[in-house]
């Protein structure tokens, strides 16, 4: 069953006349307040003032009028499809189109042998990218952890490769630098078989947090989401203020913020490259106020998530954001409720690209293997919400019912037999639907063990090597691949 | 042999049409009726009893099978002999008094019939009398009792007692089944067996025969 793409927007917690005030408040901030900027941003900060913004060069500030922000913004393209290795794995962003995937950098995992939390290895993000790239309902592979087994001078190349390698869903990431942009892009370039082909099927994208909530820009993945716009890479716009930290407590108050950093930042990639496909990357995020940590499950980043895309959409640039997510250390019952609220309500909010949806705990510190093969199982069911209920003649079955009559039954109608796969979400085999006896029967295993069990399976089978041999070996002599596939 | 397992996997594979043709097939050959139903059709339904013990298949799906089997046995039940029709296990089936519920029970029903043996299926709310007058009247091996409701489960015991009463408990092993009954509460009440689904009813059914 394909459940991907399918349509979302039946939860809009802004009503149309909420989604005009905040985005008014938005262009209000950044008429008023602007964004600063710090040292080695000149030349940006120049494209900016020939366009219409006024620069504050004392305090390193920059405001925009509504009418620059406004045209700028509408020459982002409505639609970024990206590709997959394997085209059936072709996300087309759009409008309400939902999208859910992995996420994060998380650098713990629950070890599978142990049960216990350690150090993530290249190998994990290697493994990891192969489950993730056997279950069905996750849509696209953002780099799930940090391979912290290695020098950070080999991350970028080697964090792209080991996703490429494990997986043909699309891969996004973020790099260290332009340079490592520039590796993964000939990279890519090499397995697409030219930089023309890449760009037409763009199979990788890159993450750039531009914007250091509040209003100010990053010089450094400022320069790296430029680039990427030059290179006709598609980006995402990643900005992530937490409410009552970065952005005003308030959940009004950090959208409004939030939006007009993403109107900045999409201004500036239009204006380095008309028609850059970009993705909005708006992630309202709440703080912990007794620790001032991240509280990724709390429900109102389920509904902030939701109200996100509804401001993205208003302004037609689909949309990357976060839902998924739970505080809690283990896959247990908070994490579940936790991840099937936020992800739930972001997916019927009309996300576009909802990413950490699958595979973290503690907010976004760890992974867990077995915690993929449950998210899995969250997403199915939340999209097969957005699937509906089909009511054509077919589906209201008024024939069957006819002909099983008052007082039969409907269990050996053709009709039955021909629905039965399609009707209802059927699982990935994680849930418990047995009796009690057969459940004791086989271990009286909780949904953990059952969930690890189902990922040993699945990676204990052959490994898809996605990357040909042969373009394999030019790319391991020209850079410094580490990762060594048994 | 080889046309045995052909006849399993059809069977398996809900392909009804394709059955029907492999058993005149079989019958063409010269294979004996009596070894297409026991070696073909009964072993595939085991298969297929498993498969629904191990929830690998939808219940509409054993339907099918049963059915497809059941069109197999009409073909073969002019050619069996006498000793091969009645040397069948007879078993009475019915929900207990006070109990309406049927889907369940008419399913073990179907399974222990596919499995080789004659159900007779006396439908819901039956009295214990009417129990003990069935026993007798079909010289039954093996009584069935189903209840679904935690009210009706004592009836169960009501019934068993009636049995015992009537002098014929020795002649019949008597299993239960339903929703809330378990091992523990068969033990209680004096029942020769439980079983939690339909496939593991049939499967039990036909080792209980096979004590006699």
């Amino acid at each position: 069953m394909n459940l991907m793409g399918l349509q979302g927007g039946q939860y809009c917690p802004l009503s149309p006349e909420q989604i005009k005030i905040v985005h008014e408040a938005s262009l209000k901030i950044l008429e008023r307040t602007g964004i600063i900027y710090e040292q080695g941003l000149e030349d940006t900060v120049q494209m900016l003032e020939d366009n219409g913004a006024a620069i504050d060069r004392d305090r390193k500030n920059i405001t925009f009028p509504r009418d620059m922000i406004i045209e700028q913004v509408a020459k982002a393209p409505e639609k970024v499809v990206l590709c997959g290795q394997d085209s059936k794995n072709d996300l087309h962003l759009t409008r309400n189109r939902v999208h859910l995937g992995t996420g994060g950098a998380a650098i713990k995992i629950l070890d599978p042998e142990t049960g216990d939390s350690r150090s993530t290895t290249l190998k994990d993000l290697y493994e990891v990218s192969r489950l993730v790239d056997k279950l069905d309902n996750i849509h696209f592979l953002v780099r799930p952890c940090i391979a912290t087994d290695i020098d950070e001078a080999d991350y970028d190349i080697n964090m792209f490769y080991a996703c490429l390698a494990a997986s043909s869903k699309h891969v996004m990431a973020g790099v260290n630098d332009e340079k490592g942009l520039h590796n993964v892009v000939e990279m890519a370039s090499m397995i697409a078989g030219g930089l023309d082909k890449l760009i037409k099927r763009p199979f990788i994208s890159v993450i750039t947090s531009f914007a250091i909530s509040p209003l100010k820009l990053c010089t450094q993945s400022t320069h790296i989401m430029q680039e990427a716009n030059r290179c006709r890479i598609p980006v995402a716009l990643s900005s992530a203020p937490m409410a009552g930290s970065t952005s005003p407590l308030t959940m009004a108050g950090t959208l409004a913020q939030l939006h007009a950093e993403q109107l900045a930042g999409i201004t500036i990639c239009q204006l380095t490259q008309a028609g850059a496909p970009v993705l909005y990357g708006g992630i309202p995020g709440m703080a912990n106020l007794k620790t001032m940590g991240y509280s990724g499950g709390a429900v109102e980043c389920g509904m902030m998530n939701a109200a996100i895309h509804q401001l993205s959409n208003h302004i037609k640039v689909p949309n990357y954001n976060s839902s998924g997510l739970s505080d809690s250390k283990v896959p247990d019952a908070q994490s579940g409720y936790e991840k099937a609220f936020t992800a739930l309500l972001a997916s019927m909010g009309g996300s576009n690209y909802i990413h950490h949806s699958a595979g973290m705990l503690e907010s976004m510190l760890t992974i867990a293997y077995e915690q993929y093969v449950i998210d899995d199982e969250i997403i199915g069911n939340c999209c097969k919400v957005l699937k509906g209920i089909d009511c054509d003649a077919e589906h209201l079955a008024l024939e069957v019912i006819d002909s099983v009559g008052p007082g039969g039954n409907f269990m050996t109608a053709p009709h039955t037999m021909a629905h039965m796969r399609t009707e209802y979400y059927n699982g990935n085999g994680v849930t418990d639907r047995k009796s009690r006896e057969k459940w004791e029967q086989e271990g009286s295993r909780d949904i953990r063990q059952r969930a690890l069990d189902i990922a040993k399976k699945l990676l204990a089978g052959p490994k898809t090597l996605y990357i040909p041999e042969e373009i394999d070996r030019v790319i391991r002599e020209k850079f410094n691949i580490l990762l060594e596939i048994q | 042999m080889t046309d045995f397992n052909e006849i399993k996997e059809t069977l398996v594979n809900l392909d009804e049409q394709r059955l029907i043709q492999l058993v005149n097939d079989a019958l063409e050959k010269g294979i004996p009726a009596g070894d297409i139903l026991n070696k073909g059709l009964i072993a595939g339904m085991d298969i297929v009893g498993e498969k629904m013990e191990n929830e690998d298949m939808f219940i509409p799906e054993v339907l099918m099978a049963a059915r497809a089997m059941g069109k197999g046995v009409e073909i073969l039940k002019p050619l069996l002999g006498e000793e091969e029709t009645s040397a069948r296990g007879s078993v009475i089936i019915g929900t207990v008094k006070g109990d309406l519920h049927d889907i369940g029970k008419n399913l073990v029903a179907m399974m222990i019939e596919s499995a080789g043996l004659t159900a007779h299926n006396l439908g819901v709310d039956i009295a214990p009398e009417e129990f003990v007058r069935m026993i007798k009247e079909k010289n039954a091996s093996i009584l069935c009792l189903s209840a679904l409701l935690t009210t009706t489960m004592p009836m169960m015991k009501q019934t068993i007692d009636a049995v015992v009463e009537s002098g014929l408990r020795d002649q019949v092993k008597i299993m239960v089944g339903g929703a809330p009954v378990t091992q523990a509460f068969a033990d209680e009440i004096g029942a020769d067996a439980f079983a939690s689904d339909a496939g593991s009813a049939a499967k039990t059914a036909k080792a209980l025969v096979n004590q006699f």
